[in-house]
């Protein structure tokens, strides 16, 4: 009889999770691509193993009349920093170029965008609200599914340096750079990111990510040596004229499969991280929801800042997801702005996309499209 | 209501279920599920389903490892191999306590250092170890002591210590680094460990001892005995230097490898089947304790009393953080077994690092006292495991007695690494 009892709940509880895990793996997220985009491309065009996989990300081709440079947005390398897929739709769906090309994957790690973190008893979806009513994202991980790539090795040797990493980081898409073709899922998609890279001539790849408070390395451009300046420059110009501050890092040559590591090594492309503060992923949080996800207000995290254990500051405001959005796209337009003014041949002239103050005072949601208000045909989804 | 009220108020009731639970005589493991329903639903979280199966699987590949590590040592049993291998100790050093002494404690760290469970050191070694000791005339309480005391160590020593691994995770460190931290404390602490409990042993009867202790088959030798643990070595070996080449095959596909090596090179006929139904039948209430403190850790983390427990020991003084080590990281580990390494160990490793600490060397340090735990109530597995498989006679008062020597040996060695774990950095070569 107990045997049963406990039968019959394990089997309610399963068909329960079941369905919300079978959802959250199958959510179809819109895409209204903007009046800059001119075609979309998938990232297995680039590197045939990945082609049907759950990593065939769409490729989204913004492009001026007039010819310049190329750059590349990453979002959706770490699913579960949001900030850093909603500024990459953004552009997508908002960018009118006049010079150059924007490249934006909006989920550079898919497969990690389907799970959530085991134990971490995160929320399936958030919903960003809109005019429109609202439009929901698949909240993601840090790492690849494992239902797509499993098991994880003893202990995972970066390729092709070897420098040993945590084990878990084989699914890691910003510890695989610059890929392997005949490596794991995760392997093979930075293999393929870096081959768009150099097929398409980018000259600046820019990573989108979000941090915990009590990670060193955070509000701040993590920039390869040849974008040192750049990153610098950008960062000055957006203390002065954006309304925040945000620092620059060197990119460590020690550590190794990151980005803007070992892009800036492996191609000819700038590479740069940009991290924003994201409370939700702090050891130290309460109470895990879609509350705390948007509005980045935690108690906890607050206590822990006042003890001096933090890396950014953090009060009773919290960090709101459009203040972390608006961090990200100002960044970028101030990084554009100041490279085509010095790189006249490879410009990239940008419109239509907020900034920081606008983001904050409108909210990410103005800048989302309506799906139901375009030819179902000319829709794409994530 | 603040933050810290409402996470207060859900703590105080997970609790009070755990307690009534126990009260009802119902496992530990479903006392813990209880503790996380009753957290969801006092949280106004209802019935959250998919954070009950979700964090059900937080530990699912250490469920494996144990599972296929378990099974490899239960085939050398089954084989005679582990028969074998005490026998043949005992014929060449029945004169020689110091050297038996030391090739015991080597034995009886093995299988746990293998699986990353004191269990299976228990159950693989531990009857065999307490004839041995039996036959020298020490106490059986004093036997189950050694015993529990080493199998302890044994799980915190490398290559797998899931205290470690589970807290390396939290915290995105790379569980790398650990091998010589845990190596040497754990070997030297065994070895206090027998001859401070053993220091009044008589020479062995060897004609008695053999007598009691099982028969190794005719055809048992060391090739047999070692190939199982070279064809485990050597695919651990083949993916480190091998890594693009070799296809990733996991530690319990490895396990399993070496567990199909025992298998084939058994001088008996062993009925598989049986073996591995007897195998997961004994790792029932583990597995089952992982799986509810996966689930546990989940609901705290839904709930803020993960962040409130972290935020609390992240904010005490420093000192009283170094002092009470000996006593918080026991006690969580009698409630939660590994599920303290996620609650407790995370933030603790975030204090450490943030105040200029290795936090190789302190979650070394951390990961020698947690086994300690494992003879409190209210889980006591180990604790009692022990006594039931060496068939101790007398109260479990009097084992833990015999415990407490070492016990505070572990302890005083464990804070030390935390507090000087920044000078003693040089261990973390590997």
């Amino acid at each position: 009889m107990r045997k049963a009892a406990i039968a019959v709940l394990g089997a309610v509880l399963a068909l329960f999770a079941g369905t919300s895990f079978y959802r959250s793996r199958h959510l179809r997220e819109p895409v209204v691509p903007g009046p800059g985009v001119s075609r979309v491309v998938k990232l297995g065009d680039y590197f045939a193993p990945i082609r049907g996989t759950v990593n065939d990300a769409n490729v989204y081709v913004l492009e001026g009349k007039e010819p310049g440079g190329t750059i590349l947005l990453l979002g959706g390398t770490h699913p579960e920093e949001p900030a850093g897929r909603l500024a990459a739709w953004i552009f997508t769906e908002n960018a009118v170029l006049t010079r150059g090309r924007i490249l934006v994957i909006l989920s550079a790690n898919r497969s990690a965008t389907t799970a959530t973190r085991l134990g971490g008893a995160y929320p399936p979806d958030f919903t960003i609200p809109t005019a429109w009513g609202g439009q929901m994202f698949r909240m993601g991980d840090r790492w690849s599914n494992p239902l797509d790539q499993w098991p994880d090795p003893e202990v995972y040797l970066h390729y092709p340096t070897r420098q040993e990493l945590a084990y878990v980081d084989i699914r890691n898409l910003n510890r695989a750079f610059p890929g392997r073709p005949n490596g794991t899922l995760t392997e093979q998609t930075c293999f393929a990111i870096t081959e768009l890279i150099r097929r398409e001539k980018v000259d600046i790849e820019i990573d989108f990510h979000e941090a915990e408070l009590q990670y060193p390395v955070i509000s701040t451009i993590v920039a390869h040596e040849k974008g040192a300046d750049l990153a610098a420059a950008a960062s000055m110009f957006i203390s002065s004229l954006e309304g925040f501050s945000i620092g620059v890092e060197n990119s460590p040559k020690a550590l190794r499969g990151l980005s803007h590591r070992e892009i800036g090594d492996a191609t000819d492309a700038i590479s740069l991280l940009l991290e924003a503060p994201e409370p939700f992923l702090d050891a130290t949080r309460g109470r895990t929801n879609r509350e705390l996800l948007l509005t980045g207000k935690d108690e906890f995290v607050v206590r822990a800042g006042k003890r001096g254990l933090l890396f950014e500051k953090i009060d009773e405001k919290g960090w709101p997801i459009d203040v972390r959005v608006g961090r990200h796209t100002s960044t970028v337009l101030q990084l554009l702005e100041i490279w085509s003014a010095d790189h006249a041949d490879k410009a990239v002239d940008v419109t239509g996309v907020p900034r920081y103050g606008e983001v904050i005072q409108k909210g990410t949601g103005a800048f989302l499209k309506d799906p139901k208000t375009v030819d179902p045909a000319k829709l794409y989804f994530e | 209501m603040s933050a810290t009220t409402s996470a207060a108020i859900v703590l105080a009731v997970m609790v009070a279920a755990f307690v009534v639970a126990k009260l009802f005589k119902i496992s530990t493991e479903l006392s813990l599920f209880a503790a996380a329903l009753a957290g969801a639903l006092a949280a106004g979280d209802g019935l959250p389903a998919r954070a009950l199966v979700e964090g059900a699987f937080t530990y699912f590949d250490i469920v494996l490892i144990f599972v296929t590590a378990t099974l490899f040592m239960n085939l050398l049993k089954e084989s005679g191999a582990a028969a074998f291998v005490v026998r043949a100790i005992l014929r060449r050093f029945h004169r020689h306590k110091a050297p038996l002494f030391i090739l015991l404690a080597l034995l009886l760290l093995v299988p746990g250092a293998l699986t990353g469970a004191g269990s299976v050191t228990v159950l693989i070694m531990g009857g065999m170890a307490a004839t041995v000791l039996a036959t020298m005339d020490i106490p059986g309480p004093k036997i189950a002591a050694i015993i529990f005391v080493i199998a302890g160590l044994s799980a915190a020593a490398p290559p797998v210590n899931l205290w470690a691994m589970l807290t390396a995770a939290g915290v995105n460190m790379p569980y790398v680094g650990f091998f010589l931290p845990l190596l040497v404390p754990c070997v030297v602490l065994a070895l206090l460990t027998i001859f401070i409990l053993g220091a009044k042993a008589k020479p062995v009867d060897l004609a008695k001892a053999l007598a009691e202790l099982p028969e190794a088959p005719a055809r048992m030798n060391w090739f047999r005995v070692a190939t199982p643990f070279v064809v485990f070595f050597l695919l651990v070996v083949a993916g480190r230097v091998f890594p693009f080449d070799v296809p990733v095959l996991g530690l319990p596909l490895m396990f399993a490898a070496a567990g199909a090596a025992a298998l084939l090179l058994s001088p008996v006929k062993i009925a598989f089947f049986r073996t591995s139904a007897d195998t997961v039948h004994q790792l029932l209430p583990l597995i089952g304790t992982l799986t509810c403190a996966g689930i546990l850790v989940e609901i705290m983390a839904l709930t803020g009393v993960r962040g409130l427990i972290a935020i609390t020991a992240v904010t005490l003084p420093v000192t009283v953080v170094f002092l009470t080590l000996a006593v918080t990281l026991p006690v969580s580990e009698a409630v939660l077994m590994w599920g303290a390494a996620p609650v407790l160990g995370v933030p603790l490793v975030l204090l450490f690092n943030t105040i200029g600490l290795n936090p190789v060397v302190a979650l070394a340090g951390m990961s020698v006292i947690w086994p300690l735990g494992d003879a409190l109530p209210p889980t006591a597995i180990i604790g009692r495991l022990t006594t039931s498989t060496v068939g101790m006679k007398g109260s479990y008062g009097k084992f833990l007695k015999y415990c407490l020597v070492p016990g505070i040996l572990i302890a005083i060695v464990g804070t030390l690494m935390v507090v000087f774990s920044k000078k003693l950095a040089f261990l973390t070569v590997f």
